[in-house]
């Protein structure tokens, strides 16, 4: 355990977090950032995925709560004109109310019907943003949505959103403050608490732990911070369409997750990372990303069932193994 | 202490449980056997909440938990085992412990996420007691092992653990004896000695009768649901319907 650590140790997180700073002062290609800035996005949604994956339940309404924070952020900008800053917020509170609202009744189902479940709210919530033509326009679509308001510190420096380096620096800043708000919870006590909830909810039950509040509280604020990054993504990309969240983005986000691993915090951020990174390099892959994504899947469940963070701990056994037993010395 | 008044459980047509009356004073061991099938496991499941009865009441303390969440009963000091090894499989023995006892002191999602001073002072006092019961139990030898990859024998008394770390006033075994060997069932039989002596009542379960004979204040005895006898261990073992449940009535009898 100790000795896997110590394999990955070498990137520390300041130097990493520092890295991500930088990269604008290098480049500011236009197609690059997008692409950085479409990770974030997808590391964000996989990372609050797992949150509510550590209770035990597989969520497939992800996409469906992204979508519900991107229309609530856009409309109340364009049809109240209320400021960006405001209206981001208030996205990751409407998912996590919605969540909220058919949390208790949810959570009471388990494992795969849960799944199900959460499969039909992802269509319903599409079907709504389908339907109600005179509020969201129906399937041809928002547009022209428009970016943040510009950041003004103090008359000095002004930020104004008109290239992709302030998006990227904005959703590098969100994507911080979600990872440490979900590693906060998960190396704490209630991290243990949810992990307990997971392995056998009965005897979490038996020794006092409110299964039920625990759960709902983990999915709602899951959703909450798919919420928030939907709101970004809605003036990020200016055009929203009910196409955008449909079943096969949430199961991508499931896929970044299990790809990466979801036992350990960094697994879901790895596999995001990756696997939305892959397919740009290789414009082959994108073009045939659902295939790709069935064999990268059936590749690791076979052969690294942890995930990619289980990569490092493969990596310490092999190094120990090739190395003999001459150095058996501890 | 725990009082039980005419508690009916059916389930569909099956009556499992049928006027079922118990007490148990402060202090006690009690033991409740039976036959397989007699109802005991489903007497536990009452009066922890994981069911709710048809019929009846179950007092604590003189309050009235029926139909309350387990959660909340055993907020109470009602905390069960369960007759399969039930643990957490991926996490060691410590962390086991540790997560139970969450009920010790209780501390918010706020405090844990911004690691304030009082939530990193209730970590540490969680730390030393779950040490406390693994020292209790004897598990110090394996308390970083996973508790998955442990012995049979450790694995009960791992689910006990667990129990004990959410302080009970009432702790209810479910054959915490099962499948143990002489030596780990003498082993046991004196923690449960000792979980009596530091003033906590228990209710036990269980197959193993020269075990039940031994360590038991009372018994009681349960067979289609209902009570068929009660009393000293001495008397129950006379008892001509409990021997009837226990070797069914001959051919000829009678």
């Amino acid at each position: 355990m100790n000795k896997a650590t110590q394999f990955v140790k070498p990137v520390s997180y300041p130097v990493l977090i520092l890295v991500l700073f930088l990269i604008p002062l290098f480049t500011k290609d236009a197609y690059l950032l997008h692409i950085l800035i479409m990770t974030e996005i997808n590391i964000i949604l996989a990372s609050s995925l797992r949150a509510i994956a550590t209770t035990g339940q597989m969520s497939l309404a992800h996409a469906g709560f992204m979508a519900i924070g991107a229309y609530t952020s856009a409309l109340l900008v364009m049809k109240l004109g209320l400021s960006f800053w405001v209206a981001l917020p208030l996205g990751g509170i409407a998912s996590a109310v919605i969540a909220l609202l058919v949390g208790y009744p949810f959570v009471r189902v388990k494992r795969v019907y849960f799944a199900m479940l959460t499969l039909f709210l992802g269509a319903v919530i599409r079907l709504i943003i389908m339907e109600w033509r005179n509020l969201t326009r129906g399937s041809s679509g928002l547009l022209n949505i428009p970016p943040p308001n510009s950041l003004n510190f103090f008359g000095l420096y002004n930020i104004v959103f008109d290239s992709k380096v302030p998006y990227y620096y904005l959703i590098l800043v969100l994507m911080l403050i979600t990872l440490l708000f979900l590693y906060r919870i998960d190396s704490s006590r209630v991290g243990r608490t949810l992990l307990a909830i997971q392995q056998d909810d009965s005897v979490a039950e038996s020794i006092g732990i409110n299964v039920t509040n625990f759960k709902v509280i983990a999915w709602c604020v899951g959703c909450f911070f798919a919420g928030i990054v939907g709101a970004f993504y809605a003036h990020f990309i200016k055009t929203l369409t009910p196409d955008s969240f449909g079943v096969l983005q949430a199961i991508y986000v499931i896929v970044y997750m299990v790809v990466g691993g979801r036992r350990r915090f960094y697994g879901a951020i790895l596999g995001a990372f990756i696997l939305t990174l892959l397919p740009e390099f290789f414009r082959i892959l994108k073009e045939y990303q659902p295939f790709v994504f069935v064999g990268i899947l059936l590749i690791i469940t076979f052969f690294l069932p942890g995930g990619l963070a289980d990569l490092p701990k493969l990596g310490a056994s092999l190094v120990r193994r090739l190395k003999g037993p001459s150095v058996t010395h501890a | 202490m725990l009082e039980i008044k005419g508690l009916t459980k059916h389930f569909g047509g099956l009556a499992a449980i049928t006027e079922f009356d118990m007490s148990i004073d402060r202090g006690e061991v009690v033991g409740l056997i039976g036959p397989n099938g007699a109802g005991k496991t489903t007497m536990f499941n009452l009066i922890t909440g994981f069911i709710p009865p048809t019929r009846g009441h179950i007092l604590f303390e003189q309050v009235d938990i029926t139909g309350k969440g387990t959660h909340a009963i055993a907020a109470k000091g009602i905390v069960r085992t369960f007759q399969q090894n039930a643990f957490l499989p991926d996490m060691t023995v410590l962390q086991n412990v540790l997560t139970s006892c969450y009920l010790h002191p209780k501390s918010g999602v706020w405090e844990a996420i911004f690691n304030t001073p009082g939530y990193r002072k209730k970590e540490q006092n969680a730390l030393h007691h779950a040490m406390e019961i693994i020292e209790f139990l004897g598990l110090d030898s394996v308390s970083d092992e996973l508790a998955q990859s442990l012995p049979h024998g450790y694995q009960r008394l791992i689910g006990i653990a667990i129990a004990l770390s959410a302080s009970p006033r009432l702790l209810l075994l479910d054959e915490p004896l099962a499948g143990m060997n002489a030596n780990e069932v003498n082993e046991t039989l004196v923690f449960i000695n000792k979980i009596r002596s530091v003033g906590t009542t228990v209710l036990l379960v269980e197959h193993n009768m020269r075990a039940v004979m031994k360590i038991c204040d009372r018994i009681v005895v349960i067979n289609f649901g209902r009570k068929i006898a009660e009393g000293f261990p001495q008397e129950v073992k006379r008892n001509k319907d409990v021997i009837e449940a226990y070797l069914g009535v001959g051919e000829n009898a009678a």
